[in-house]
């Protein structure tokens, strides 16, 4: 099995836990390495952005002394972006629903963030 | 009693304006430099201190109606009196307790000596007083000069740099013993105003200007110039940024810019903050973000890549395009095959007047004749008066 299939597999498995609307595994300098998204999203953009997202809130937050964040979490009335670091080269990104039970949702990108990151390195 | 002129930056770097001294605020005719004395006056009036503002080609109202704009509450206190020279000019009577008729000088002399016996600080508008009174009011005004000294009272003034005669510049310039210079940043329009001190003669002060905007209410606020670096990948804009700023941090994820890098400078009297943009293509929606506001652009392209002066060329018209000024940082210019800046004005089709300079950023050479050049343009007009004043050191 592919090193990309099996991460696809890992964003199946994600979408499982429900209200996932689109995710992606990023690397850390912001390029698609796989991805599950509707073909009306712009995914380079949507992996471009979430690597700006995730590296400005971990200077943010290291340059205050407060450690690397767990994940960077943006709420919006139509729906919510949870970005993660999967290990030192990659980082996963998932978009959910508005309605989104968000502890369950941080639970299955947690397990999956490891998966990649035991892939990846 | 302790006089301050209650203008940012400014209070910092000399304390106080001590009694018997005149300060003047040296106004570019293209800048709103009355709010100046108007914040100075209103900082004094809140502290306490008996304070008078003369005005003669603006009627009092129109005067007492500004202060309020700026939510400077001045009718309220009884420490502050309007000296009025306007409304005789005009030929009403005026309602006002100080007044007089500014076309008989004797009479405008007495009526501001009285005031400065009453008063603790007060402001004239000298050039308007030589617009309507003519050059022969520079005399009354040089004996109101010693007056202020002899009684140890605080005199602020403006002076509007009309091209009036040399002498009465001099005059001014000699007798007031701090100045205080306002300014615009050019470039095609003015794109921002600045004040800096250019003299003071009761202090050792480093030059310093602060660039400024003004809320209404609120006033005078000092703000730091952005600057925005920006350039294709890998043409070594993190490197310059850091290689220029005091302080910098970068957001970096395996050897590129993925958000942004910040840099700040103190640097001639300027805090410059330098923002580092990514260089690829899928960061451009940053690019466009951090171009906000920025006040010019540094352009950084890779000497030895001609390959990548298009894509160096479309970032500079992507951030450019309120016509900010920019200057051309050539990298690398300690590779043999780094192609010379006149070679690269060519290749990339850049106007004549636009500085080019040769740098090699990782070894730190020509790095600051960037930031140079760029102040250049933005601050020339400050430049050229440069040498108007000394400022004691």
């Amino acid at each position: 099995m592919s090193l990309r299939s099996q991460l696809e597999d890992i964003l199946k498995d994600l979408k499982s836990t429900g209200d996932i609307e689109a995710s992606a595994i990023v690397s850390r300098d912001g390029l698609l390495i796989a991805a599950d998204i509707s073909a009306n999203v712009n995914a380079e953009a949507f992996a471009a952005m979430s690597a700006t997202m995730l590296g400005a809130a971990e200077t943010a937050m290291t340059e205050l002394g407060k450690g690397i964040p767990d994940r960077v979490v943006v709420e919006s009335s139509n729906g919510k972006i949870v970005a993660t670091g999967a290990g030192e080269k990659a980082l996963l990104v998932v978009m959910t629903s508005p309605k989104a039970n968000l502890g369950l949702i941080l639970l299955q990108i947690g397990k999956a963030s490891r998966r990649v990151e035991e892939l990846l390195g | 009693m302790k006089v301050v002129t209650g203008i940012p930056v400014l209070d910092d770097l000399i304390d106080e304006i001590p009694n018997g001294k005149t300060l003047t605020y040296w106004i570019n005719p293209e800048v709103e430099g009355d709010v100046f004395a108007m914040q100075t006056i209103y900082t004094n009036v809140e502290e306490g201190l008996k304070c008078a503002y003369t005005t003669i080609t603006i009627s009092p109202e129109s005067i007492l109606a500004e202060f309020e704009e700026f939510g400077w509450n001045v009718k309220d206190f009884e420490n502050f009196e309007i000296v009025d020279l306007y409304s005789e000019y005009v030929g009403y009577p005026s309602k006002y307790k100080y007044s007089a008729n500014p076309l008989k000088i004797d009479e405008v002399c007495g009526l501001l000596k009285n005031v400065l016996e009453e008063f603790d600080v007060i402001y004239i508008p000298i050039s308007s007083i030589i617009d309507v009174c003519g050059d022969e009011s520079i005399s009354c005004i040089e004996s109101i000069f010693k007056l202020v000294k002899e009684k140890g009272k605080v005199l602020i003034t403006s002076f509007v740099s009309w091209p009036y005669p040399e002498k009465i510049k001099k005059i001014v310039g000699d007798l007031s013993n701090a100045i205080v210079k306002i300014g615009g940043i050019h470039h095609r329009v003015i794109l921002g105003y600045y004040y800096g001190l250019v003299k003071v003669d009761w202090k050792n002060v480093k030059s310093k200007s602060i660039l400024f905007k003004l809320v209404r209410p609120g006033g005078v606020r000092a703000y730091i110039p952005k600057i925005l670096v920006t350039g294709p990948y890998n043409a070594g804009k993190s490197t310059f940024v850091h290689a220029v700023s005091n302080v910098a941090l970068s957001v970096d994820r395996l050897g590129t810019t993925v958000a942004l890098d910040h840099g700040h400078l103190e640097y001639k009297g300027f805090s410059i903050d330098l923002f580092g943009t990514p260089g690829q293509e899928r960061f451009d929606p940053i690019l466009r973000m951090l171009g906000k506001d920025a006040l010019g652009v540094i352009l950084v392209v890779d000497s030895t890549k001609p390959e990548t002066f298009p894509r160096a060329k479309q970032m500079l018209e992507s951030v450019t395009h309120f016509g900010l000024p920019y200057v051309v940082a050539a990298n690398k210019q300690d590779l043999s095959n780094a192609l010379s800046p006149e070679e690269i004005r060519k290749k990339m089709y850049l106007p004549e007047d636009v500085p080019i300079i040769p740098i090699s950023a990782s070894k730190g050479e020509g790095i600051f004749k960037v930031i140079d050049a760029l102040l250049d343009i933005l601050v020339g007009s400050w430049k050229e008066g440069e040498n108007e004043f000394e400022i004691s050191t």
